[in-house]
């Protein structure tokens, strides 16, 4: 591939975030850290039954106690929905994936808000809460995806359930098959997931003097501004979001929170109101992961050679639809992962459950599949006799070939290296002792980074130098924890030829930055790093022809570093950068720029064939562990966890890695021990205490290999790993479990009861004897 | 958190008991660590009118590691048990249960009273207690008594402390350690993770051996009945005798046909049948072999 | 209703007074008189967010009442180093690249400091344990076991120095 012998100044260094001595020393506001004067506080009241009708809310009391500014119910309020908006979406007609505000009559889900209440203090809306009286009358709901689609199931969204299908039809599966020595067919189950970022979601609202409603919100998407407007019927300038750097994302503020809840207040009392989500009002008050059951049947030669792949996909969309057409159309595509398919046929359906809504997560889908996916390989490798990574080798989608939909990445797919990579860095293995049986497990993967390219993606960026040559970035982006916010700025100066303590990156405000889009999709560097690279270069072209003409070259001889401009072949011939930009100014050359980065604008993929473009590229890489088990009490324990991911070109590799160690601990959490648990629909695991991600006690040290292939649609070839770094981190450690005990547990997590149980079976089945 | 109440922090023993005596009518509560106490309050479990805070009573504090008896303060921190270096010699179970006790923070705070009297069957420090034999001594101003933690506990947090009563010492004897016999004492926390998670299975296993034989046995569970218990059918099949696997077995199996565990969020009372019966056999096991090679 | 009283808190150093019911907890307190610098994530002792030392000790401040914490040192992430004069600790933190979103980095930071007090030269079970009660989203803990190293080296270095 194309690896251009760049040399960089700025960009591939490990450089301290622009973020992070604000946050190592609490000087960082968050958005629940602003407050104003005057300003009330608020609560929300849920409902504790998933599916009932609502016969009486009473806020006679709540509306009575001393110090409760304002109560609204649903009967306060005009019939609106609260639309989960996708910025920029064309090319397809709209999902109607709008939701009621507050509920009106039907509660079909745990938690689902029922009043709004404003007080003078916490306290008092605290006790506020306690005094509306509320009566539900249950109804019959329905809480499987799989009992959702049968006749006769309780409706939650009409008329049957189901809420997306889609379907991928690509060669002659049929022939396929008949080609194949061998079929093997696997049922897998995945589970919800909850983000668990440490910052419940929370936010600030007032209404300014233009009459605009602002709102100081933790969010991955300041675009909601439109959604809020039309949900509390006012025009879309007229709702401006000021964003915060978020106490993490994870897809989870991805959707909206809390933003309309505050926007009905503060324009009804016209006073500031502010609302922080407890911890349990967090573990209801957005979408979770889509829990997934993944039938893989797969057709294979004796030599390894898949020759045809039959999967059947259900996603549990929970009580409202959100994001889930999307997040089923990430599983569709990803469906045979990294693997040349040919013959390939994939039926996908998102159901409506009265259990929590599902929508965006880490991964998207597309984790789902590669939970599936990878399990189901190291099947078929036991199944024809192979070493599982030879399975993988034999079949691993390469350069310039064409994936499941028919498209052909643009970029260099590296899953072969990544995946020797990651395997011989788990080096000599641990003994086993005792009762702990040592197991190995790798898993591969393919992971979009852009968004789907039917929504025609665009994103802004504005660029400048300031007289005293530091250099100002402004761009509506989010940052939620990764630095992208740094990222854009290592960019700029990188172009500029400054350093990194010399830029200033304004960004996240709906009204004065420009609109960069969301924080979601591994888009963030790619879209808007290539945006803040167009308006740097923009600005670059024209300092650097002053210089030449002051230098008495042509441009391309005249670079830009260590704050100066100087002639490549005579760096004697040098101008301090101030000095440009002053004569710039002085001469009037425009010394900024707004830029536009469009991601390629495709049509819809062909509904009956799924095939087309979907995305604009993808990442490859692979993820390998070593796990102990305790064969008494199926306790997991991880002793290795290497990562290596192709990431195209690293800005800052301490940030990289960052996110890949960071994609460990959610994977190996959704691998064993997070677990949402639900009796008919109510939340019994909402806390910390019940919700277990790992700990500090519980991840080993996370290596990465970074590889570089410089091939990525993103600036200087960089790819995505926001994403990739979790993908494959769940079915690596099924992976391994079953290596270590012989037997697979289908479903995550793999909790220590459920690794028990395998044991057990495994144990029976020897004892029964090979069927004659 | 809106759980309005008066807090009371007396400076002294006599002040706390005083206060916890007072208040007729009122409900009053007396709080050490408050690292339960504060939780149930949040979540509206408990919703004392009078909260008697303990943390200045500083006689709640000290151990005193004699000859025959080891006697600690109730409001002895988990951190305070972790950080003694008599504690890990005489007591090494409940060293380990503080290791893998909450988190940092929490150990700072919470006390051995504390997690005595929230009355939890999960109380992390009571099986290792149970197995060390100890008693509790209870201090009311109407005076003194002492039981031993055996016989604390009624119920699912029920006990026999009353409402102006204070655990302020728990004791044990000093396990046997000679040129003639030795004792092992360990603990096995099982949970759904390795770090600040609430026990599934808890076993304390105490062995005193001498000539080859096992002299004494105390083999405490928790989280597997309402309450922390001692598995006595197992020690009395292991107490007298040398210790041969099909024993040790016997034991193992006598201690899971004790539990009477519940299903919950956590896991299912058949797992937690399941691993207490596999974490007595291994904890015997483990024990005896190390008795015998000493 | 709860008594209010007006109390004094010594916070990073300074007297700082506040105006509070008997069941405020330490952490709502901090924040009601602007530090907040101490993060709340859980009100409930789960994820080590609100961790600031008392009298030295790390402590959770959503499971401590302001009442209780009157006449003893506060120390928030703040009190130990400011942009200016960064901490040991906060600089291999912020060097190291241990702060993703940072919002669990005050408490972590606290804890941090605790574990090295108690343990100059930490072992990786030492860091282990004394970050248990700290849950970080971001970064998977890897570069925070690092960061925690790295400043205990610093510190020794610079406390052999004197």
């Amino acid at each position: 591939m194309n690896r251009p012998n760049i040399r960089f100044r700025q960009v591939g260094r490990p450089l301290t975030r622009t973020d992070a001595p604000g946050k190592v020393t609490g000087r960082t506001p968050y958005a629940g850290d602003y407050v104003m004067p005057g300003m009330l506080h608020m609560g929300v009241v849920r409902a504790d039954i998933a599916s009932a009708r609502l016969v009486r809310l009473d806020v006679s009391k709540a509306r009575a106690l001393a110090g409760v500014a304002c109560v609204l119910t649903a009967a306060d309020l005009p019939e609106r929905t609260a639309s989960t908006d996708i910025p920029g979406q064309v090319g397809q007609k709209r999902l109607d994936t709008g939701q009621q505000i507050l509920v009106r009559e039907r509660v079909r889900y745990f938690g689902e808000p029922l009043a709004l209440i404003a007080a003078e203090t916490r306290d008092i809306a605290d006790h506020a809460m306690e005094l509306v009286e509320i009566e539900l009358e249950p109804i019959p709901g329905v809480y499987d995806p799989l009992e959702a689609m049968k006749p006769g199931a309780p409706v939650v969204t009409a008329p049957d359930n189901i809420v997306a299908e889609r379907r991928i039809r690509k060669g002659d599966v049929e022939a396929g098959f008949a080609a194949a020595d061998l079929v093997v067919e696997n049922t897998f189950r995945t589970p919800f997931q909850e983000h668990a970022f440490l910052e419940p979601e929370v936010g600030l609202a007032w209404v300014d003097e233009n009459d605009v409603v602002n709102i100081r919100v933790s969010t991955q998407v300041i675009e909601h501004f439109r959604p809020i407007a039309d949900a509390i019927g006012v025009p879309h300038n007229k709702v401006r979001i000021r964003g915060a750097l978020v106490g993490g994302g994870f897809g989870g503020k991805e959707d909206l929170t809390v933003e309309v809840y505050l926007a009905l207040l503060t324009k009804r009392t016209g006073r500031p109101v502010r609302l922080e989500y407890t911890r349990e009002d967090s573990f209801v008050g957005h979408g979770k992961r889509h829990p997934f059951i993944l039938t893989y049947r797969t057709g294979v030669t004796k030599e390894g050679k898949i020759t045809a792949l039959d999967v059947t996909m259900v996603a549990d969309s929970g009580a409202y639809v959100f994001l889930s057409p999307y997040v089923l159309l990430y599983a569709l595509v990803a469906a045979p992962g990294p693997y040349r398919v040919d013959n390939l046929n994939v039926f996908a359906r998102a159901v409506a459950t009265n259990n929590m809504f599902t929508s965006a997560f880490r991964g998207f889908g597309a984790l789902q599949a590669c939970a599936a996916y990878e399990q189901q390989m190291d099947e078929v490798a036991q199944a024809v006799g192979l070493d599982r990574l030879e399975l993988r080798r034999r079949n691993f989608l390469k350069t310039g070939e064409p994936m499941s939909t028919g498209f052909v990445p643009p970029s260099a797919i590296w899953t072969d290296q990544c995946a020797e990579r990651a395997w011989a860095a788990l080096g000599e293995p641990a003994p086993a002792e005792g009762p702990r049986c040592v197991g190995r497990g790798i898993a591969c993967y393919q992971q979009s980074y852009g968004r789907l390219t039917f929504l025609h993606d665009t994103s802004e960026a504005w660029v400048g130098v300031e007289m005293d040559g530091t250099v100002v970035v402004r761009s509506g982006v989010t940052d939620i924890g990764a630095g992208q916010v740094s990222a854009l700025g290592q960019i700029a100066v990188e172009v500029l030829g400054v350093t990194l303590d010399n830029v200033v990156v304004y960004n996240s405000d709906s009204a004065v930055t420009p609109l960069a889009g969301t924080t979601t999709a591994t888009r963030a560097l790619y879209m808007t790093g290539n945006a803040v690279k167009q308006a740097a270069e923009g600005v670059r072209a024209r300092l650097v022809d002053r210089a030449a003409r002051a230098f008495g070259v042509e441009p391309d001889a005249v670079d830009l570093g260590d704050n100066l401009a100087f002639v490549v072949d005579d760096p004697e011939k040098s101008m301090p950068l101030v000095e440009l930009v002053r004569t710039c100014g002085a001469e009037g050359i425009h010394r900024s720029e707004l830029a536009m980065f469009r991601a390629p604008f495709t049509d819809f993929l062909d509904p009956e064939t799924g095939q087309g473009q979907a995305h604009p590229d993808y990442a490859y890489g692979a993820h390998a562990v070593e796990v102990a088990v305790d064969v008494d009490t199926g306790e997991v324990e991880v002793l290795k966890s290497v990562a290596a991911h192709d990431v195209g070109q690293c800005i800052n590799p301490a940030a990289v890695e960052g996110q890949i160690q960071g994609g460990a601990q959610n994977g190996q959490g959704y691998a064993l021990s997070e677990e949402m648990l639900y009796e008919e629909g109510r939340l019994i695991t909402p806390s910390f205490s019940e919700y277990l991600m790992p700990t500090a006690m519980d991840m080993p040290k996370v290596e990465c290999i970074i590889l570089e292939s410089r091939s990525g649609v993103g600036p200087y070839g960089a790819k995505g790993i926001g994403e990739p770094a979790m993908t494959p981190v769940a079915p690596a450690i099924a992976n391994a479990v079953a290596d270590a005990i012989g037997v697979r547990v289908f479903e995550m997590p793999i909790t220590p009861e459920r690794v028990v149980r395998a044991l057990k079976r495994r144990d029976e089945a020897a004892r029964s004897g090979p069927v004659a | 958190m809106y759980v309005p109440f008066e807090l009371e922090m007396p400076g002294d023993l006599a002040g706390a008991l005083g206060a916890l005596a007072a208040g007729t009518g009122a409900k009053t509560m007396a709080m050490a660590g408050g690292t339960n106490l504060i939780v149930d309050m949040r979540a509206k479990r408990e919703r004392p009118d009078r909260v008697v805070g303990l943390g200045r009573v500083g006689a709640l504090r000290g151990m005193e590691c004699g000859e025959e008896w080891i006697s600690i303060g109730g409001g002895t921190t988990v951190t305070d048990l972790l950080q003694s270096k008599e504690i890990a010699e005489a007591a090494p179970s409940l060293v380990e249960s503080s290791r893998l006790f909450a988190g940092l923070m929490v150990r700072n705070t919470a006390t051995v009273a504390g997690n005595i009297a929230c009355g939890s069957p999960a109380a992390d420090l009571v099986p290792p207690l149970l197995a060390l034999d100890a008693d509790v001594t209870l201090a009311s101003v109407a005076g003194t008594r002492t039981l031993p933690l055996d016989e604390y506990f009624l119920g699912y947090k029920r006990d026999v402390r009353r409402p102006d009563e204070l655990i302020t010492r728990v004791s044990w004897p000093r396990l046997p350690q000679s040129s003639d016999q030795s004792f092992i004492n360990a603990f096995y926390k099982l949970a759904r993770r390795k770090g600040d998670a609430i026990t599934v299975t808890g076993v304390a296993v105490t062995l005193v051996v001498a000539g080859g034989v096992c002299t004494k046995a105390r083999v405490a569970l928790g989280a597997v009945a309402p309450v922390v218990f001692r598995a006595r059918d197992a020690e009395s099949v292991l107490e007298g005798r040398a210790l041969t696997p099909a024993r040790i077995d016997e034991a193992a199996r006598a201690a899971a046909a004790s539990s009477c565990p519940i299903d919950d969020v956590r896991a299912s009372a058949a797992y937690r049948l399941h691993t207490v019966e596999a974490l007595t056999r291994r904890l015997i096991a483990q024990a005896w072999r190390r008795s015998t090679d000493q | 209703m709860s008594t209010e009283r007006t109390i004094m808190l010594r916070v990073n150093g300074r007297d700082e007074p506040g105006r509070f019911p008997a069941h405020r907890t330490l952490l709502e307190a901090l924040r009601q008189i602007g530090h907040t610098e101490v993060k709340s994530g859980c009100e409930k002792g789960d994820c080590g967010a609100c961790a600031v030392l008392v009298d030295g000790m790390a402590v959770d401040s959503c499971l401590t009442l302001a009442w209780t914490a009157e006449g003893a040192e506060i120390t928030t992430v703040s009190g130990l180093g400011d942009l200016d004069a960064l901490h040991p600790v906060q600089q291999a933190f912020s060097d190291g690249g241990a702060a993703q979103c940072g919002y669990c980095t005050p408490g972590i930071i606290i804890a941090a400091k605790a574990i090295i007090d108690r343990h100059p030269d930490p072992t990786e079970e030492d860091i282990r344990i004394g970050l248990s009660g700290n849950l970080c989203r971001c970064t998977g803990y890897t570069k925070v076991f690092e960061a925690v190293s790295e400043a205990a080296a610093i510190m020794r270095a610079g406390s052999d120095g004197r």
